[in-house]
Order: C-alpha cells, then sequence, then structure tokens
C-alpha cells in the first residue's frame, strides 16, 4: 500500500476518534456564539479533508525517508519505551544504566561500551542534575540514587 | 531617537555579565550541533526547554541562550557540509554544493573562513534590518484586534502551505495536527474538559516540553536509524590556506550583500526560513553569474560566489525570523516557534505588545543577536578545527547522552511516568510521520498558535454575535487574506518558483 494512501486512512481515523469525542462538547452555560466544540471540530474536518486528498490522490511512491530497517526501529523504541516505564519504578541511575546499554549497541557500540556510557551517563547526569541544578530525579528501591 | 535608545539600554543587558556568560554558551553549543547530524537546532532548544526552567533563568535569560543556539547553528551546520558534503543541518544543503567542491581542491580553509565571515555579514544587515522595521511593525501592529489576528495566522498557515514543502496537503495536515494538540485539556472560556480522556494528566494540556522533545528529539533518533548507514568517512586532514585573502573577499562581496537581502527578506515570511532562503540565494545568483560572466562561472564546480551568498542569506533569514516572532507574535520556523512557546510559560503573552511591555526582553534580544553574532565570528575561525573534530564522536555517545537529557527534562516538568510515556509515543508517531513525508516545522506552529487562533476566533465572533462576516471586515485583514490567497495560489501559477522551491528540501527546520 501507497504511504500516501496509509497517512491520509491514519489522518481519517483520527479525524473519525476526534469528532466521535469532540462532538458532545458543549458548555453548561453559553455566554458566547461560539463554544468550546467548533475548533476542535473544524480541525477535524479539516483533518479529514487532508486525509481524503491522500487517499484519493496520493502522490509517488518513493519518499525522501525510506522505511528503514525495521528491527532497530522496533528495538529501539521497544527500548525507549521501556526506559520511560521503568524510570520511576528502578530509579534514575539504575534504568539508565540498564537501558543505555541496548540503545548504545543499536547504535553500533560494544556491550561493554554500552554499559560504560550508560554508567558515566547515570552517574554524572545525577550529580549535575539532582544535585547541582536541583531536579528532583527519582530515587532507587534502595532509596538512595540506586 | 527612541530606538537607539532603546538599543543602548538592549546592550546593557546583553552585555550583563551572566547574560554574556549565556550567549557564549549558547553560540558555542549551538555550532556544535550545527556541526553534528541528526542533533540540529531545533533538537537543541526543544531539549533546553525544561532546563532553562530547571536553571531559573530570566525570561531574556533563556532567549538569548536559545537565539544563540539557533543562530550559531547556522554557523555550525556549514562546516560538516563544506568539509564531508554531509549538511548538518538542512539549510546548509545549498552550502555542501559549491563548499564540498573546494574542499576537495584543497580550499577547505578558505571555504570555512569565508563562509564564517559571510554569515556574520548576512547575520549583522539582517540584524540592522530587525533595529528599523521591527519597531515599526511592532507599532503598526498594536492596531490588531482579534479580526486581524485571525487573518495573520490564516496567512502564516498559508505561507507554511505554499512556501514551504512540495506537498501542501502534508503542511496543512501538519498544522491541523497541531492545531487539535493544542485544544487538549480544560478550556478557558467555558471550563469544559476537552480529549483528556478521563485522565487527571491531561487536564491542563499536553506539557509543551513533552511535545518538542517527543516531536523533535525522539523522533529524530529513529531517523537516524535510517541514514546511519550511509555515514561518511570521516577523515578531516589538510585544511589548506587558513584564511580568505582580499581579492577573494571583494570578489564575493556583491554574491554577499545579495544574499544578505534575499535572506532577509524571505526570513520575515512565515514558514520559510534558511533552507528556502539559501535555495532562492543560490539560484539567483547562479542565474545572474551566469548571464553576465559565462566563463567565470564556476558553479557547481566550487564557486565562491555560490558559497558565499548562500552562508549569508540562510544566517540572514535566520536572524530576520525573530521579527515576525518579536512583533506579531506569529513565529516564522520551528525553532522560533519553540521559543515563542517558551515565552508564554513565563506567561509573557507574544504580540505587538512585546515591544511596551517587554522592552528588556525585547531589547536585551535584539542586543545579543549583535553579540551572539560577533562570538560566532570570533570563535569560528580560529576553532574549526576543533568543531570539525567533533565529527567523530561516535553515535553511540551522542545518543544516549540525547535520551537522557530528554528524559529528564520532560520528567522536570510533572514528574509523571505519564508523561515519559507519552514523550516516547509522540516521537515514534513523529518518526511515521517524517517518514511518510509530513514535515513537523508547521506542527509544531499549529501546537503554538491554536490558542491564540481559537481565543481570537471566539472573541472576533462573540464581537458580533456569531456573524463570520466580521472575519474580513478591516481593510487590514482583507489585506491579509488576499496575500494568503495569493501565496497559495502564486506557486499553481508559476512554473518557474515550483522549480527552485523543489530544490529547497522538504525536510523542516
Amino acid at each position: 500500500m501507497n504511504t500516501d494512501r496509509l497517512l491520509g486512512a491514519a489522518a481519517i481515523a483520527v479525524a473519525t476518534i476526534m469528532l466521535a469525542f469532540g462532538y458532545g462538547l458543549q458548555a453548561p452555560f453559553a455566554y458566547e456564539p461560539v463554544g468550546p466544540r467548533a475548533f476542535p471540530l473544524i480541525a477535524a474536518a479539516m483533518i479529514a479533508l487532508c486525509g481524503i486528498i491522500l487517499v484519493v490522490k496520493p502522490g509517488e511512491p518513493n519518499e525522501t525517508v525510506t522505511a528503514g530497517p525495521g528491527r532497530a526501529i522496533a528495538a529501539l523504541s521497544g527500548s525507549l519505551l521501556g526506559y520511560a516505564l521503568l524510570f520511576q519504578p528502578l530509579g534514575f541511575v539504575i534504568a539508565t544504566t540498564i537501558f543505555m546499554i541496548p540503545i548504545a549497541m543499536i547504535f553500533g557500540a560494544k556491550w561493554w561500551q554500552g554499559g560504560m556510557a550508560g554508567i558515566v551517563l547515570a552517574v554524572s547526569s545525577y550529580a549535575l542534575f539532582d544535585r547541582v541544578l536541583e531536579v528532583v530525579l527519582p530515587v532507587g528501591p534502595f532509596g538512595g540514587i540506586i | 531617537m527612541d530606538t537607539l535608545n532603546y538599543l543602548m539600554h538592549g546592550f546593557g543587558i546583553a552585555l550583563a555579565p551572566e547574560n554574556l556568560l549565556l550567549a557564549s554558551l549558547g553560540a558555542i553549543i549551538g555550532t556544535m550541533v550545527g556541526v553534528l547530524p541528526g542533533l540540529g537546532p531545533i533538537n537543541a532548544v526543544a531539549m533546553l526547554v525544561p532546563v532553562v526552567f530547571a536553571l531559573g533563568l530570566p525570561p531574556e535569560g533563556s532567549l538569548i541562550l536559545m537565539a544563540a543556539i539557533y543562530i550559531g547553528s547556522e554557523y555550525g551546520g556549514r562546516i560538516s557540509a563544506i568539509l564531508l558534503n554531509v549538511p548538518g543541518e538542512a539549510s546548509a544543503v545549498m552550502t555542501a554544493l559549491e563548499g564540498y567542491p573546494l574542499a576537495r581542491q584543497g580550499k577547505a580553509g578558505i571555504a570555512l573562513s569565508l563562509s564564517a565571515w559571510t554569515s556574520f555579514v548576512g547575520s549583522a544587515i539582517a540584524t540592522i534590518g530587525i533595529v528599523l522595521a521591527a519597531p515599526l511593525l511592532a507599532r503598526w501592529a498594536l492596531a490588531f484586534g482579534p479580526v486581524e489576528y485571525v487573518a495573520l495566522m490564516i496567512f502564516a498557515f498559508a505561507c507554511l502551505t505554499g512556501l514551504l514543502t512540495d506537498k501542501p496537503v502534508k503542511a496543512l495536515l501538519a498544522i491541523m495536527i497541531g492545531l487539535a494538540i493544542s485544544t487538549i485539556g480544560i478550556d478557558a472560556n467555558s471550563g469544559v474538559y476537552r480529549y483528556t480522556f478521563g485522565s487527571p494528566n491531561l487536564v491542563d494540556g499536553v506539557q509543551f516540553a513533552t511535545v518538542v522533545i517527543g516531536l523533535f528529539a525522539i523522533s529524530e533518533l529513529l531517523i537516524m536509524l535510517d541514514t546511519m548507514h550511509s555515514g561518511a568517512s570521516i577523515r578531516v586532514e589538510n585544511l589548506g590556506r587558513q584564511l580568505f585573502n582580499r581579492a577573494e573577499m571583494r570578489f564575493t562581496n556583491v554574491a554577499t550583500l545579495r544574499g544578505s537581502l534575499i535572506g532577509f527578506f524571505v526570513g520575515i515570511l512565515p514558514g520559510a526560513g534558511g533552507t528556502v532562503a539559501s535555495a532562492l540565494a543560490y539560484t539567483t545568483e547562479k542565474r545572474l553569474v551566469e548571464k553576465s560572466d559565462p566563463e567565470g562561472s564556476r558553479f557547481g564546480k566550487g564557486d565562491m560566489r555560490g558559497l558565499a551568498s548562500v552562508e549569508a542569506a540562510n544566517n540572514s533569514a535566520s536572524n530576520s525570523n525573530f521579527i515576525p516572532m518579536l512583533t506579531l507574535g506569529i513565529p516564522s520556523s520551528g525553532t522560533t516557534a519553540i521559543m515563542l512557546g517558551v515565552l508564554t510559560l513565563y506567561n509573557i503573552t507574544p504580540g505587538p505588545a512585546l515591544f511596551r511591555s517587554q522592552p528588556d526582553l525585547v531589547w536585551g534580544l535584539i542586543a545579543s543577536l549583535f553579540v551572539g553574532n560577533i562570538i560566532l565570528l570570533a570563535i569560528n575561525i580560529p576553532l574549526v578545527g576543533l568543531f570539525a573534530r567533533m565529527l567523530s564522536v561516535p553515535a553511540w555517545v551522542l545518543v544516549p547522552f540525547i535520551v537522557v537529557v530528554s528524559t529528564i527534562g520532560v520528567y522536570s516538568g510533572k514528574s509523571t511516568t505519564f508523561d515519559l510515556v507519552l514523550m516516547v509515543a509522540l516521537g515514534v508517531g513523529a518518526y511515521f510521520l517524517r517518514s511518510a513525508g509530513v514535515p513537523m516545522a508547521p506542527l509544531i506552529l499549529g501546537l503554538v498558535l491554536g490558542k491564540i487562533l481559537e481565543q481570537s476566533l471566539r472573541r472576533a465572533l462573540s464581537l458580533s454575535a456569531g456573524d463570520i462576516a466580521i472575519l474580513w471586515s478591516s481593510p487590514i485583514s482583507i489585506t491579509l487574506w488576499a496575500m494568503a490567497a495569493a501565496v497559495l495560489l502564486v506557486p499553481l501559477l508559476l512554473p518557474t518558483f515550483r522549480g527552485w522551491r523543489h530544490k529547497a528540501i522538504v525536510e523542516s527546520e
């Protein structure tokens, strides 16, 4: 299937969801002629319009950015998601050390290089952000920085 | 002589030690991110959004830092373009056309110093232009009411769809997605919850930092996977003679001046930043030279005039980008859109009143553009070898660094796992959109302008009790509607215009 068609179909789906959840938006007391509903619905209609144009008249199939190595994309997305989910439960230093290993390896590092990058980054950015800049980062399950 | 007084006042702010430090830091970071492929100014500025809050910087400090990064990246982008034929960021594509052949002829040092100089000239001319034009435009725009604002934003969106890309539908789609995201959260006028899906995390909307970091920094990492395998061998050796001589300067002076002027005017238009400016300057210069001096033209094989005009143009454009942002509250590139978003986070309403209500901010920023450019010239000529060496930082060091800084940044806002997951989801979503050719800059503009557009629209229609004819009731608004229509129609009518636009890279800044 053509990328543009797929994009168009996705746009129409998004517009439908926006319409479904946006149609009921009404203010209990209206002070103004245009309520909270109009703008989201206009945006939804325009998104649907773009989607229809893309489905009916898709452009050339070859794009500037080709669909890349699928496995690497999936691996990176998965690692990022894991990092996001376990950032709080594991604490900053542990989560960073663990998850930077696969991420560095996806970008061509050996496992020990990834481990080094993870530990150095984890400890130095904890010191910088948590201690110096006072951005509170999640502490580990042992109550300290780990 | 009001302007001069204000400018002097601005220099007082820009030259204060902490702001001077921020401008220098920004210049260095900016050059670095410009050099590194895969880390453009927009990603760097996006990642900085939460950091400036963590640092507790005042608004003018934040803006000075971000502006220095933005203009610095235009200097940095040329380094990898000239040395390796790898543009560090989108607007450096044209730089590579003439710069790389020059480097192959052993004139890399000359190309680098000459382009640093013309970058500086372009920036300086644009900054003078800001000083002259911005206060006038701001005074004129003070008369704008909600009606004019709606028309102005429609004009900005028309520019984005008409000028920026080959695919107007995709740009329009991007704008609308941005507008849609801006509607998430509690509606200020009625108290109605919109698209929160019952989640308390969405009640006050999606955090700005989460969106920009997801859309730019995270999606860029996935894009890097696509492009990584085409990596150039990084060996920077013989730079040749370091500094250009007087004959070369005289040879390129006219081209530099032309490029600066083209860049300045293109940069004012919403949506058309350095990428369009450099493409337009290059094609103009090439045509003029080939007409007047067909024997001497070495375009495509390393013509210094081409290099000079391109670098002058994209730097000029990135400086004049600040005019619509400061005077009208309409950013004209993705990066200035983020800066505008930052201002709103400080509870500063962008728009023509900014010149009156925030003179420190506005004039401090303008003066810091002068200061920043001088710093950039000073560090870019002697230290070019050092920056070039940045190219050998392996991706496996860079990527974890970006991930950690991005994550900390998003987390620092509300400290929720929800925001972190949303950041990743937006990043993956943006990757697919970008793979399908949807530009991201219009999306961020839509997001930043969405709330103001909706409020203006509702206020205008309240004034007329619902009659939409009020939207084209004043001369200014009619003019803006006509300009919007012209911007959309001209590309359809002029095939030559399509030609140069085609050359401009679709990828947004």
